[in-house]
């Protein structure tokens, strides 16, 4: 469990095996939910995150991938690709610069 | 933490594999759009293609186009994957120096004039010319990333001691080097073992088809998607497969058994009539997605919710399997994202019909089995109740934050 604080998110990732379905999928949800934010939203590859993201969200069953990819970085996990309860936190959080726990 | 995010439990192992699948595949699925160029015109111009059977003659202008389809997958397709390989390890010069060093590998039988395995006891002769050999995708796994490497190790000791001006020549030379060696031990070394080792595992899958025990392979497959691990599955061992199948036969089984979207639209279909009542509203949305889109990740979450819904998933692909093996159905290419239209791009003209009814077929059996595994929505008491309240917790708060807003 560690705290996310919503208002210093720059960098969003949505991470998938691949980095080429699912997560382009989510990202471009999440983009729309975050345009007017100034957030960063993109997709990678498990394997490959990018270091300077701010938040990565992971399907559940990639988590311990990412958290081992990035181990400074907080991982969320979800369950389902759309309207999961937990990235629909993290987009709250952002949108009002709120603290949340992931 | 919800219900819907519970604690990641996952086991070293899992993501092992899942690590080394996602290697495998992240060599092959950046191309895959030269697949889909080589299925595309696989099924449109070759001779029982739909241009000729469309026009009801052989076409002219498809027997030109159909020289394309031999070259796109037995050449530029390994080409492209230990270029990827190397580029994953180091950079362009790396992909480079894998390319350069499978075609090594690529020319070995024709060099050295290996042998094939006879499969139907018909007389087989080693290949005459380069139009004659197969896709050499296994050698492309190895040489790519393993003479990047080389070349990555080679820079990195002489880093820091080539005498000013001397760079390129000796950047150059490194990679002409190592590049034309490999190319060396991949035709004597590495081409000969990925040979005889695919055309073994050829001959394994052929024995698995003809017996008709195809089918039983889905008993690994399903789980092991609803695990993450479908693309390590598909572009790291049946595309391979399919691919060394394709050049030799026109089509495969391979490239249809982890991508036929029919158990997870029976899957889905089974959770938005008899699934956790609070999850129903998110599923036709994820059917869309999978079904058409096919993005097969979706349905995924769904069997990991209700775990037991994984036999249905077996039961229905290996139901689509046995059919395909029955009619002997085969794909010309991969059909990769799994959606239904790619599926329809890559079937052969005169076996679409019985193909798109093996995906109904294994979606209405999916669906049945989940049905009755879910007990007909019946079972959703207690566990129904808790992700309800969930939800109308999220719901709430979702609607309190609105309501700030407005």
């Amino acid at each position: 469990m560690t705290t996310l604080d919503g208002s210093s998110v720059k960098k969003l990732i949505v991470a998938c095996d691949a980095g080429m379905g699912s997560s382009v999928m989510l990202a471009s949800t999440l983009k729309k939910q975050l345009a007017k934010n100034g957030v960063t939203v993109e997709h990678s590859p498990v394997a490959h995150i990018p270091s300077d993201a701010d938040v990565v969200v992971t399907q559940a069953g990639l988590a311990d991938r990412a958290r081992h990819v990035v181990p400074d970085i907080p991982v969320v996990p979800f369950q389902l690709f759309l309207g999961d309860p937990a990235v629909a936190k993290v987009v709250k959080a952002i949108q009002d610069g709120s603290t949340v726990e992931v | 933490m919800t219900a819907y995010t519970p604690e990641v439990t996952g086991t070293g192992a899992r993501a092992r594999v899942q690590r080394f699948g996602a290697f495998l595949a992240g060599m092959v699925m950046p191309n895959l759009g030269a697949f889909i160029a080589f299925g595309l015109i696989t099924t449109l111009f070759i001779p029982d293609g739909w241009v000729n059977k469309i026009a009801g003659t052989q076409t002219e202008v498809s027997t030109q186009i159909s020289n394309v389809v031999g070259p796109l997958i037995v050449i530029l397709i390994p080409i492209l994957i230990a270029f990827t390989g190397g580029f994953r390890v180091y950079g362009h010069r790396g992909g480079v120096v894998g390319a350069v060093a499978l075609v090594g590998a690529m020319l070995a039988p024709v060099a050295l004039q290996l042998t094939p395995i006879s499969l139907n006891g018909e007389d087989v002769a080693p290949p005459a010319s380069i139009a004659e050999i197969g896709p050499t995708i296994l050698a492309a796994f190895i040489l790519g990333p393993l003479t990047a490497w080389l070349l990555k190790k080679w820079d990195g000791v002489i880093e820091g001691k080539v005498k000013g001006g001397f760079e390129m020549l000796v950047d150059n030379f490194a990679a002409g080097i190592i590049g034309g060696a490999m190319a060396v031990v991949g035709l004597y070394i590495v081409g000969p073992i990925t040979y005889w080792i695919t055309q073994g595992l050829g001959w394994l899958a052929n024995a698995l088809v003809q017996t008709q025990l195809l089918p039983l392979v889905s008993i690994v497959v399903e789980p092991a998607k609803v695990l993450f691990l479908n693309n390590a599955i598909n572009h790291g061992v049946f595309t391979p497969l399919g691919i060394e199948q394709a050049s030799d036969a026109g089509r495969s089984i391979f490239f249809m058994i982890e991508s036929n979207p029919g158990p997870g639209l029976g899957i889905l279909t089974a959770m938005l009539l008899f699934g956790p009542r609070a999850i129903r509203p998110t599923v036709p949305a994820a059917m869309v997605v999978h079904f058409l889109g096919g993005i097969h990740e979706i349905y995924f979450p769904y069997v990991l919710m209700k775990p037991i819904l994984v036999i249905a998933a077996i039961v229905g692909g290996a139901t689509g399997v046995l059919w395909e093996v029955i009619f002997g159905l085969g794909l010309v290419a991969p059909a990769s994202p799994g959606s239904i239209f790619a599926w329809f791009a890559v079937s052969p003209p005169d076996q679409v019909i019985l193909i798109m009814l093996g995906v109904i077929i294994s979606a209405a059996v999916t669906f049945v089995v989940g049905m009755l595994l879910l007990g007909f929505g019946r079972k959703e008491s207690a566990v129904d109740a808790e992700l309800d309240l969930e939800a109308a917790k999220e719901k709430s708060a979702e609607n309190k934050a609105a309501a700030k807003k407005a």
